[in-house]
């Protein structure tokens, strides 16, 4: 399967932003779940963060979205600091966050959903009827759905949502955490290359999973994350080909 | 782009069915030109009295959707009798103080606008039941405070007169609260037409997500705390106006914050149309029953309520036939 995006008059939000992170610890209340996080993705590039169950990696997430504040580090996005931003600001300078499970509204209509995406910066609902043709375009799922309710929807179809929402708001940087949780094989092979043709659209991605395999081999780099560390980075085929990686995460 | 049969020949709808066309302002214009026409009929020998309800159920249905609008955000409130109390006190103060009426009623509006802000702040990170207990004591603390002012301030636990609203005429009055309730509507509709639609829906529905998505948490509750209590506010001035007399008691009462609350789920909970019908039908079943059942009406007025609630969890919006969900305003 293929798909387009049909990006016809490029703003600045149309060209990927780097995203970086510098030693970035967090945590919630006394719990520390982020060490010493280093990382980065470059303009248009997509990046792959695996690890198990409790490593950091929705954690890191959040704190790039400015749930999460961080006790310490930097984060910046096309260069400008997002520390201890809140996250609407982060938002407004070009961050597209899909969280982990969806979370979609779930009595909201799927149009209603991906209106909502846009609706919060100008710029974006400016262009939103352009941007819904390009998600409809990426998604032609969601066009039959448009008017159904989004928690009425299939698992897959309700991450297509997800993904979606976040797109409607011209995002530069697009993070992605956990897209297959849940769904079958075909429809996580469906998302993920909807992600690489965004990603091919010029936008960085970068993508928090578990499902190891797909990832690396979808990503241009990948970082492996343990206990709120980063213990392994390279690019996917390299880690793919890792003895060590082969054996904990694809138990080869 | 055709309805398809897809997964197990389930037939998709494919129309868009959450659009909102011109049409579904009709409903909501056909009430407010009869609301207008009101006056006019042939009213007889009890047209004083009969205004009067009329005039109280337009200040019930700014009331009503003055809550829902706040409702919209995912706060609901007990503390609407508050802003409803400020608003009336603050009119009768500014009164007092010798501000022209047309003045005072504005000014009291955006003053009791002001308090909710602080409201809204301190109850920012509560929600469901915590925050209906805390708006709950709020109006408490509101009331104690009126009630314990200096008497020749406000009239402690005795009550203020005020003076009468444009000079006691029932049928100018009514014509000012029709008007009030006409700017209640558009305000609604104003939420439900741009970003604060979305920006509420997703609060209410999300916080964490809506905060994600990049909706500012803080700055739309407020603002839905201000919108909705400067409205409560305007209630407020036309019962003071209208009953010439206010103490905290009555003015405070529990009642005024529950009636909001049940009318718009009566009605149906996050339109326009809803919460001003439900005042309509209610305020006037309420009249009927107390006429034909004078002991113990509220009994009745009470059972209506609650199996309607039962049988119509959308409220009264929920009896438009081929709108299950969508599309109204």
């Amino acid at each position: 399967m293929t798909y387009t995006l049909n990006r016809t008059s490029p703003t600045a939000n149309d060209v990927g932003q780097e995203l970086r992170i510098e030693g970035l610890a967090a945590g919630y209340g006394k719990v520390q779940v982020l060490w010493d996080v280093s990382l980065h993705a470059a303009p248009g590039e997509f990046v792959a963060v695996i690890g198990a169950n409790g490593a950091g990696k929705t954690t890191t997430l959040r704190a790039v979205s400015g749930v999460v504040k961080p006790s310490a580090g930097r984060i910046t996005l096309g260069g400008v600091d997002i520390t201890r931003a809140e996250p609407s600001r982060v938002v407004a300078l070009g961050l597209g966050h899909v969280p982990e499970g969806r979370e979609l509204f779930p009595h909201m209509t799927v149009r209603e959903n991906l209106d909502l995406g846009a609706a919060m910066s100008a710029a974006a609902r400016a262009r939103a009827a352009e941007t819904l043709g390009e998600v409809y375009a990426l998604f032609p799922r969601l066009q039959e759905r448009a008017g159904q309710l989004a928690g009425t929807l299939s698992g897959g179809e309700q991450q297509m949502v997800a993904v979606g929402r976040a797109l409607m708001a011209r995002p530069s940087v697009l993070v992605v955490d956990e897209p297959s949780l849940g769904l079958s094989p075909l429809m996580t092979q469906t998302v993920f290359e909807a992600l690489k043709a965004v990603n091919a659209q010029g936008v960085t991605v970068v993508l928090v999973e578990q499902n190891v395999n797909l990832s690396l081999k979808l990503a241009h780099r990948a970082y492996v994350l343990e206990n709120g560390q980063v213990v392994k980075e390279g690019t996917g085929a390299a880690l793919l080909a890792d003895p060590a990686v082969r054996e904990a995460y694809l138990a080869l | 782009m055709s309805a398809r049969n897809v997964e197990g020949g389930t037939p998709v709808r494919t129309a868009p069915r959450r659009e909102i066309t011109p049409g579904a302002a009709l409903p909501l214009l056909g009430f407010l030109l009869l609301a207008a026409l009101f006056p006019f009929l042939p009213l007889g020998s009890r047209a004083e009295f009969l205004l009067q309800i009329a005039f109280f159920t337009l200040v019930a249905g700014i009331m009503a959707l003055s809550w829902d609008i706040l409702a919209r955000s995912g706060q609901v409130s007990l503390a609407h009798a508050a802003f409803y109390g400020l608003g009336a006190y603050g009119y009768a103060l500014l009164l007092k103080a010798g501000l022209p009426w047309l003045l005072a009623m504005p000014v009291a509006a955006l003053l009791a606008g002001g308090v909710s802000l602080i409201l809204g702040a301190v109850t920012m990170r509560l929600s469901g039941m915590y925050f209906a207990i805390a708006t709950l004591a709020f109006t408490e603390v509101v009331r104690t405070i009126i009630q314990n002012l200096p008497e020749s301030v406000a009239g402690g636990a005795t009550g203020l007169l005020v003076p009468a609203l444009l000079g006691g005429n029932s049928r100018a009055q009514y014509f000012l609260a029709w008007g009030l309730l006409a700017f209640t509507v558009l305000v609604s509709l104003a939420v439900r037409l741009t970003r604060l639609h979305f920006a509420f829906a997703a609060i209410r529905q999300g916080e964490e997500t809506a905060r994600v998505l990049g909706v500012s948490i803080v700055r739309f509750k407020l603002l839905a705390f201000f919108i909705s209590s400067s409205l409560a506010a305007l209630a407020g001035v036309l019962y003071a106006g209208k009953t010439f007399f206010i103490n905290p008691l009555e003015t405070f009462s529990l009642a005024n914050s529950i009636a909001p609350l049940t009318t718009s789920i009566f009605g149906g909970l996050y339109t326009t149309l809803g919460p001003v019908l439900g005042a309509g039908v209610l305020r006037v079943a309420e009249e009927l029953l107390h006429n034909s059942v004078k002991n113990g009406y509220l009994v009745v007025y009470g059972l209506v309520l609650m199996l309607s609630i039962l049988w119509l969890p959308r409220g009264l919006m929920g009896l438009r036939r081929g709108r299950k969900h969508g599309g109204d305003l």
